[in-house]
């Protein structure tokens, strides 16, 4: 019928990276405009920190058999760190992606992000990563700053873990942003779903490992665990950053989290995609 | 010329949940939701030349924005097809993108929290836009809408017109082949609306992008488009030239006449009674002499220098003039009574 006057189009590679290093600059920056709502952030973190520091010090106290000793594998130096790395590495990690894909649903803004040649899911991802920059900068490393010395932390017990830590903190960043993409297309179907944001919230509190370490939990459900994806957000970075993982268990716990960050990206794309067939946009 | 879009027996449906009356009804509805299928676009074809503006108006809730978002890629059809350059907009989404624009004028695609040029650089990178060109048709659009002077404030910070103006540029950059706009004037003041106006006029002239122009306030169309489709609950009323539309013979223009006397209207008409004209009531009876008398004709049938000729047989006349259907009547018309007036300009 119609003569083909538009020619099907794909970026370059080049271009690609080009866009991508765009939205990063841009989420960064987008981010700075707010640097002053982070202020109080440090001061809620570093709190956190010293509760469950002084928490854990009454805990190995009220044992004076065991002074000296492990609870649930861990010292209570150990302990401390395992909260402090776990909190500073949250502060990373942290966005909000849920939220935001289900206030653009909800608002009808999502319109906005499909007239452009664009994939949503990826341009999400990005700009989680410049979010990521930005906390790094101004808000991780101030409260590495307070409190670091503050409950003198130490480093890990070899220094090549402290790659490790970071890449697998970084794996942690893409797999929580994924997760989050997967809970915010349920927006299309739910509309409202601030009370599944605040269950998430509670349970990755446990499931991640970030409130309580695995090891202080019956066996059974340290098997449950170790087989779903949460626990790369944050029990496996911080035992990776404590050298409970050596050799083989550290690939192992390194690959399962980037096969959990792949498989949450797929997840993603069917939800998308099945919302971008049946959905109804809001608004006209 | 082939059509650049070509629409197909488009439809839409939505499946609506209606909620029950009372707590008791709530709590009914819990158990067996009343659905509903609302048809918003029904059955609609039409077709749109490179180069054409086209204006796409109806009542709120007609449809004119469910058919935009189908064209535009962002929702799918229940049935139908729509086809654009040879792309299908929600099937082939990505490639489809990169070659048009879209204004919605409710919503903006600047980022919010960013100064305006942070969004105008990344879209360059989104659309791969050369440095050159770029530079060209910031120049362009500044010269049109004189954006520079808040180029570098947050999005959030600009008045209406001022983020319309930089919306208008932003889906004009990457020179897409065919701007879609909903509602680019809406909310703005008359002289914001003159300026989009201005620079809709200009960016089709200069950079030959086919436009779509949704909106209520019918001087855009006036001024925009040559022709318009009509969309009511659904389904094209009207599909043709606004001229057309004018001249049908439902549309009565009106000639007012000021006479030198004073004449009793019994006895003009009497003068005209040939004539097929109809006269608008003047005050008074019939038998009072008045100075105004006005006559309601059609194109179709007469012309005003024939009445003329009649009226000056008779009497001496001092002044005249001739009003052409205000565009808002014989649209309401439309709207009230689904006629399509001039079938022989039916597309």
């Amino acid at each position: 019928m119609t003569e083909l006057v538009l020619t099907p189009w794909r970026r370059d590679r080049a271009a690609t990276l080009r866009l991508y290093v765009g939205f990063v600059r841009l989420a960064f920056l987008k981010f700075l405009a707010y640097r002053l709502r982070y202020y109080t952030g440090v001061v809620s973190y570093t709190v956190f920190v010293a509760g469950n520091a002084y928490l854990y010090r009454a805990l190995y106290a009220s044992r004076p058999e065991a002074a000296g000793a492990e609870i649930g594998g861990l010292t209570l130096a150990e302990m401390i760190t395992y909260i402090a790395v776990a909190w500073i590495g949250r502060s990373f990690t942290f966005n909000n992606i849920d939220r935001m894909l289900a206030m653009q649903v909800q608002q009808g803004e999502i319109a906005m992000q499909l007239i452009k040649p664009l994939h949503p899911q990826t341009v999400m991802l990005f700009e989680a990563v410049g979010e990521a920059a930005f906390r790094l900068l101004l808000f991780t490393l101030p409260i590495m700053v307070v409190v670091v010395p503050l409950f003198d932390i130490h480093g890990p017990p070899d220094p090549a873990l402290y790659g490790w830590t970071l890449l697998s903190f970084a794996m942690a960043l893409v797999l929580g942003s994924q997760l989050n993409f997967v809970v915010g297309c349920l927006a299309f179907d739910l509309k409202n779903i601030n009370g599944v944001i605040r269950a998430k919230h509670i349970s990755l509190d446990f499931l991640s490992g970030v409130l309580i370490p695995f090891t202080f939990f019956p066996g059974w459900f340290q098997t449950l665990v170790a087989w779903l994806p949460f626990q790369g957000l944050s029990y496996v970075p911080v035992t990776i950053y404590l050298g409970k993982r050596t050799g083989g268990d550290l690939w192992l716990a390194l690959a399962l989290q980037a096969l959990w960050a792949v498989a949450l990206f797929l997840f993603g794309r069917l939800m998308w995609n099945r919302a971008m067939r049946r959905v109804t946009l809001q608004g006209g | 010329m082939a059509p650049l879009i070509t629409v197909q027996r488009l439809t839409k449906d939505y499946h609506l949940t209606d909620r029950r009356e009372g707590v008791l009804g709530g709590m009914v509805d819990l158990v067996r939701p009343q659905k509903r299928m609302l048809r918003a676009v029904d059955d609609v074809s039409f077709t749109i030349d490179p180069g054409e503006m086209v204006g796409y108006i109806g009542a709120n809730g007609a449809g004119k924005s469910t058919t935009i978002k189908m064209l535009t890629g962002i929702l799918t059809p229940t049935s139908g097809e729509v086809r654009v350059g040879g792309l299908v907009p929600y099937r082939q989404r990505q490639s489809y993108t990169r070659h048009i624009g879209v204004v919605f004028g409710q919503r903006t695609q600047l980022w919010w929290d960013l100064a305006v040029v942070e969004s105008f650089r990344l879209l360059q990178r989104i659309y791969e836009v050369p440095e050159a060109r770029y530079r060209e048709q910031m120049t362009f659009f500044n010269e049109l809408l004189g954006i520079d002077e808040f180029l570098h404030q947050p999005v959030r910070k600009l008045s209406l017109g001022q983020r319309m103006r930089c919306d208008l540029a932003a889906a004009l950059l990457h020179e897409p082949r065919v701007l879609f706009l909903d509602e680019p004037t809406i909310g703005l003041d008359v002289v914001a609306k003159e300026n989009v106006r201005g620079f809709l006029r200009q960016a089709r002239e200069q950079l030959g992008v086919t436009v779509i122009l949704t909106t209520h306030d019918l001087t855009d169309i006036e001024q925009l488009c040559r022709r318009i489709i009509i969309i009511d609950h659904g389904k094209v009323m009207y599909n043709g030239l606004l001229e057309d539309l004018r001249r049908g013979p439902g549309h009565k223009l009106r000639l007012c006449l000021d006479l030198a006397e004073p004449v009793a209207p019994a006895e003009l008409q009497a003068a005209c009674a040939h004539l097929p004209v109809e006269w608008a009531e003047t005050e008074g009876a019939d038998r009072t002499p008045v100075l105004r008398h006005c006559a309601l004709f059609s194109r179709s049938e007469t012309n005003a220098a024939t009445i003329l000729a009649a009226v000056l047989a008779a009497h001496r006349l001092r002044d005249m003039a001739l009003t052409e259907p205000a565009i808002e009547d014989v649209v309401r018309r439309i709207y009230r009574e689904g006629l399509v007036p001039a079938p022989e300009a039916l597309g």
